[in-house]
């Protein structure tokens, strides 16, 4: 029964980006920065590192792939990337001690890593005419500063909610 | 330094990449609605989308009337004055619906392209990465909905219908930078002014509209609205209102910038047209009749 939580986890996760944008007023700051909510991608990076690699990099693909057909329809980017972002955060945190301190350079690392493949990519298919200037002001620090934000609020519950799933999966 | 990738790894990487590589090439290609798999998913994502948005935006609502509560006595005076000049409009209203509806038979033309049915839908995700500015409503086929129908709230059309699956819809801006993002306008001038609405600044907030004849008098102020020649949009939705007038590149036609009447942010409760002339071609004895011309001498 406790197993089926985590999904449940994951699936509150991945829709919480979504009510985030409910409740944020898109025209803060007059429309002139674009946070992007990567809610669902800071729980799958502490899903990879104090649960199990090869479940985040499955969670990521199975949600990568519904969020590409639900929200971008633009299918195969985030199918690919965010399995990819899991597998790249696995090498680094072998590298580096898995601290929560470091772990947030990590997460900030990704996002910042996410949203630049997610703009190549844009960039590559004419769906943006934004320079890079324009994109790093507009969308790159807004992103990354709620992110950190939503890092700092949560990191401490999402550590312990994936290292009690540990033990309860053995 | 251990090694990043195995041989097996390296091999599963580049299969992955031509995997992404097809899947981007199949949903770029212009294609009319989306695969039946696609539909599937997407009703079941929507069906969980709904259940969370749902509560949500009730929330959300509360809120916003707990502030507008504050201004309620201020509202209540300017109400009082629209509700006085409201019931003299309002018999104006009956009087010319009635007299259009006359003409019409006088002239045998039961349906009109400005003639359309409101579908009311609720705006229940917005793409989070708010790069293709699209959102999804919880309308879909089972409501009568189509690719290309318009989209527009209680100020002016703000998008249109990209895909559809059963019971969820997804609506492109008019905002998007999509090169296919056309709508057929006209400006309400002396003389209707015809155009397309293209592309958006995203700078200035103004929507493009492009193809005006250079020797057409457009002032500024001037309203537009959609033209109905498109095939799918009705006649007669607001777009906007002209705010400046500046000659293209090779001086033959003009593009104007048009301040959209609707706000494209946070949209809670829209309606799909659905428009009830959609023949294009004339009616079956007429069409024949064309022909016979054509092949005449």
């Amino acid at each position: 029964m406790k197993k089926g939580l985590l999904p449940l986890l994951m699936i509150v996760l991945f829709y919480s980006d979504s009510v985030f944008m409910t409740f944020f007023s898109e025209n803060a700051f007059n429309g002139a920065y674009v946070p992007v909510p990567r809610f669902f991608l800071i729980g799958l990076l502490f899903m990879s590192v104090f649960f199990d690699r090869n479940t985040a990099v499955k969670y990521g693909l199975l949600f990568g792939f519904l969020f590409d057909m639900f929200y971008t329809g633009l299918l195969g980017a985030y199918m690919f990337f965010l399995p990819l972002i899991v597998y790249v955060t696995s090498k680094l945190t072998k590298w580096l001690q898995s601290t929560l301190f470091i772990f947030f350079i990590i997460v900030l690392f990704d996002i910042a890593l996410l949203e630049m493949m997610i703009y190549g990519l844009n960039v590559l298919v004419q769906r943006t005419e934004a320079s890079f200037e324009q994109f790093v002001m507009i969308r790159l620090w807004p992103t990354l500063a709620l992110n950190a934000l939503c890092y700092i609020l949560f990191a401490i519950p999402l550590r312990n909610a994936f290292q009690k799933f540990k033990i309860i999966f053995g | 330094m251990p090694q990043f990738f195995t041989n097996k790894r390296l091999i599963i990487l580049l299969g992955s990449i031509i995997i992404l590589v097809a899947l981007i090439g199949f949903s770029l290609r212009d294609r009319a609605n989306i695969t039946w798999p696609e539909k599937f998913v997407k009703d079941v994502t929507g069906f969980g989308q709904n259940i969370v948005s749902k509560p949500a935006g009730a929330v959300e609502e509360f809120f916003d009337d707990v502030r507008r509560l504050r201004n309620t006595y201020e509202e209540n005076e300017k109400l009082r004055v629209h509700l006085a000049e409201l019931a003299q409009l309002e018999s104006d209203v009956a009087r010319l619906e009635k007299d259009n509806a006359e003409l019409r038979k006088v002239l045998e033309k039961e349906e009109s392209l400005s003639d359309y049915e409101p579908v009311q839908a609720t705006v229940i995700a917005r793409n989070p990465d708010r790069w293709y500015e699209l959102i999804t409503i919880d309308q879909g086929e089972s409501n009568g909905i189509e690719p290309d129908m318009a989209v527009m709230t209680a100020d002016g059309l703000v998008g249109k219908v990209k895909s559809t699956s059963k019971f969820t819809s997804t609506v492109q801006l008019l905002s998007a930078h999509d090169a296919q993002n056309r709508v057929s306008a006209l400006i309400q001038a002396d003389t209707a002014v015809y155009g397309l609405i293209e592309g958006y600044d995203e700078e200035k907030k103004m929507l493009k509209m492009t193809k005006i004849p250079s020797d057409s008098k457009v002032k500024k102020g001037q309203s537009v609205i959609t033209s109905g020649l498109g095939g799918v949009f009705p006649k007669g939705l607001v777009i906007g209102k002209v705010t400046d007038l500046v000659p293209d590149e090779f001086g033959l036609t003009q593009t104007a910038l048009v301040q959209p009447a609707a706000s494209f942010y946070d949209l809670e409760h829209v309606m799909v047209s659905k428009r009830a002339m959609t023949k294009v071609l004339p009616e079956e004895e007429d069409r024949q009749q064309v022909v016979i011309e054509e092949e005449g001498p």
